[in-house]
């Protein structure tokens, strides 16, 4: 299927994903990206399935290969925007799955 | 993309520790070897791969090498990086798939957004239902074979084929999202992650059997899929998929949700309707079966969440292409909710005839480190457990009934060596018991009395006739009780007593629990040949029970003792004896 945008950024938040912080880390993306003026479009899913490594963040973004990071915590969504977003740099230790990027 | 990107893992590993300095070795190795490709090296949480020491993901061609060794290292870096060839005794194919029809959408989606779910396929199965008669829409369902998939397994187009065939002025479709087994939340995670699949299967339903109006009866318990089961419902009406005439047919349907009180039979149908109707959530006989009369005497058709959820998908692409996944017997996949002793506990669909090893080991990566696998508990109070020895079973309807146990909704619990199943027994026998309406007397009687000898035998005070008045009770309760709750509660003793006999005799003759379990069978004293006297059980004690000092040594007070086994895990001389 194709997204309407091409840079987004998916935040698992189902029971098990709130139940493991999830609500602050869409809350600091979200500050992140609007106090880095970034166009990226920033969702609320539910739960993927890995319920033991919540909060998921999945990250589409052009240049860079598609990315669920697990076990996200606020310091971690910070270097996601960061490093992820900005600078296209994968982030260490919380990469678990990994997608060749089409777009 | 011209970079090519490593991820590393030590997956016999849970330190980060190990990673890091795995991923240091390859670094360090990688920078002397003057490659001229860009390769980046990433250290990864989770690569999919359990127990295979150092591993590592090359992308894009997205090849696996396990059990890498130092000498290894080099290998890749000058055979696969450099000239591009794969190193054969490395590789490995993972075979086992997870098939997401039920989860195709969840956590891929915004449900809140009824157009990320149109763009998904969303509602073209109703449209294709709408194109036909009612009449075809059970056949397509016949082709697929779909069972149901709250755990009984009854044949889902023949529940519907009866309620169709019934005169009535009006019928009803309820979804069953009363989900009470614990440990198990597959319905909670489709409600809140992809709620339009589940209404538009109720919306199905609805039309095949001519109901004009559809319940969701949704625990009390599950603040977040309610809520989100209401705004789909709303997106819904607004675009013209629930009200009216739906999409220009004569087709007019009402969805409402309701909320379950959290009693735990009224997921059992007939009770089900007991507590829509506002009466006590009480089971009555069968027949007659709601598809006859149900609610308020009409045609009614009970459809668990995850059975609602497949019918979308089988209108879209056909039953015939449902039917080709899974088994002859089971056909479709199936969502479980892997919990308990396992590395990776969540959700995981698998098709319908994998084997629960697959599921244990290759998908949720096994049990911790260091622990041995003791059995899979499936199907909740209802279910019973399935040993080891067992684990290469197809998991299917059929053949987990004949080990003793069920499919039920999909709860699965890995119990390890660290657990005792006679207590396991005893909590599963406890919930029924709790859970227990009283209007039958086999089940309020039976349970009770066989908590007493559970109760009795983890205690220490039981004897040999005990099992006896255990396995009678248990034929007693499973024909006489009116039912589902109690004809299938005794099941996880008589399922733990089919295979671990000698554990319960463990408990009776010798008074001895292997796991370490049953408090009132344990006793902790401080071996003295093996302690340092570091202190360190002192410190961890939280009922100020050890006495002594550097000096002196220490000693348990037994009196004080509360056998939570804090000492015994914080020793690391191995100088605290359990007996």
């Amino acid at each position: 299927m194709k997204e309407k945008s091409s840079r987004w950024i998916k935040i698992g938040m189902g029971t098990c994903g709130f139940g493991a912080g999830a609500q602050e880390v869409h809350d600091c993306i979200e500050k992140e990206i609007k106090k880095r003026k970034l166009n990226v479009e920033v969702k609320k899913v539910g739960c993927l399935g890995m319920c033991s490594l919540e909060p998921l963040v999945e990250v589409h973004m052009e240049g860079i290969p598609q990315v669920i990071y697990g076990k996200v915590t606020v310091q971690i969504a910070k270097q996601i925007v960061n490093n992820h977003l900005r600078d296209k740099k994968l982030v260490h230790d919380h990469i678990i799955y990994f997608k060749e990027d089409s777009a | 993309m011209n970079e090519t990107i490593v991820l590393l893992r030590n997956t016999s590993s849970d330190k980060n520790e190990d990673t890091n300095e795995f991923y240091q070795r390859f670094k360090d190795t990688l920078n002397q070897s003057n490659l001229t490709k860009p390769v980046s090296l990433v250290r990864a949480l989770d690569l999919g791969i359990y127990h295979k020491g150092n591993a590592i993901r090359i992308y894009p061609e997205d090849i696996v090498y396990t059990n890498i060794t130092d000498d290894d290292i080099k290998r890749i870096i000058t055979t696969t990086l450099k000239q591009g060839k794969i190193l054969k005794d490395l590789k490995i194919t993972s075979k086992v798939k997870q098939v997401r029809i039920v989860l195709r959408n969840c956590g891929r989606i915004d449900p809140e957004n009824i157009e990320e779910y149109k763009m998904r396929e969303g509602y073209k199965g109703l449209k294709n239902a709408l194109n036909g008669s009612a009449k075809q829409t059970i056949e397509e369902l016949q082709k697929s074979k779909l069972r149901g998939r709250g755990g009984g397994g009854f044949p889902t187009w023949r529940k519907w084929t009866f309620a169709q065939q019934q005169e009535a002025d009006q019928k009803f479709v309820i979804c069953n999202a009363d989900e009470g087994d614990p440990g198990a939340y597959m319905d909670r995670s489709l409600l809140e992650g992809d709620p339009h699949s589940v209404l538009e299967g109720i919306i199905i339903a609805g039309y095949a059997i001519g109901a004009s109006k559809g319940l969701f009866y949704i625990r009390a318990e599950y603040p977040l899929a309610i809520k989100r089961v209401n705004h789909a419902i709303e997106e819904a009406k607004k675009q013209g998929f629930l009200g009216k005439n739906i999409l220009g047919s004569s087709f007019s349907f009402d969805v409402e949700v309701r909320l379950g009180a959290g009693a735990f039979v009224c997921g059992e149908e007939t009770a089900l309707i007991a507590s829509l109707e506002g009466k006590r959530g009480t089971p009555r006989p069968r027949p007659p079966y709601p598809s006859v009369s149900g609610l308020w005497g009409k045609p009614t058709v009970i459809n668990n969440v995850e059975t609602l959820a497949n019918i979308p998908y089988i209108l879209t692409h056909g039953g015939s292409h449902y039917a080709t996944m899974g088994t002859e017997d089971s056909s479709g996949t199936k969502v479980f909710a892997v919990t308990g002793k396992v590395h990776h506990s969540g959700l995981v669909e698998v098709p319908m005839g994998t084997t629960l090893r697959q599921i244990v080991f290759d998908i949720c990566g096994g049990l911790p480190i260091g622990r041995q696998i003791k059995a899979v508990q499936t199907g909740g109070p209802s279910g019973g457990v399935i040993p080891e020895k067992y684990l290469d079973t197809p998991v299917e309807y059929g053949t987990l009934q004949k080990l003793g146990s069920i499919m039920g909704s999909g709860g699965m619990i890995v119990i390890d060596d660290q657990d005792c199943v006679v207590d396991l027994a005893k909590f599963y026998l406890k919930f029924c018991v709790d859970e227990s309406c009283g209007k039958c007397a086999p089940c309020r009687l039976g349970g009770y009395q066989m908590l007493r000898i559970l109760e009795k035998i983890t205690q220490g005070n039981a004897s040999d006739e005990d099992l006896e008045k255990l396995s009678s009770i248990s034929k007693a309760m499973s024909r006489a009780s009116l039912c589902g709750l109690g004809q299938t509660a005794p099941n996880p003793v008589v399922s733990t007593m089919k295979y671990f006999l000698s554990e319960y005799a463990d408990h009776i003759q010798n008074h001895h629990c292997a796991a370490g379990v049953c408090k009132s069978l344990m006793n902790y004293e401080i071996i003295q040949e093996n302690c340092r006297r570091c202190g360190v059980c002192q410190r961890v004690c939280p009922a100020n029970a050890i006495t002594g000092d550097r000096d002196h040594g220490y000693r348990i007070d037994l009196t004080k003792c509360t056998k939570c086994g804090s000492c015994y895990e914080a020793c690391k001389f191995d100088a605290i004896g359990r007996d």
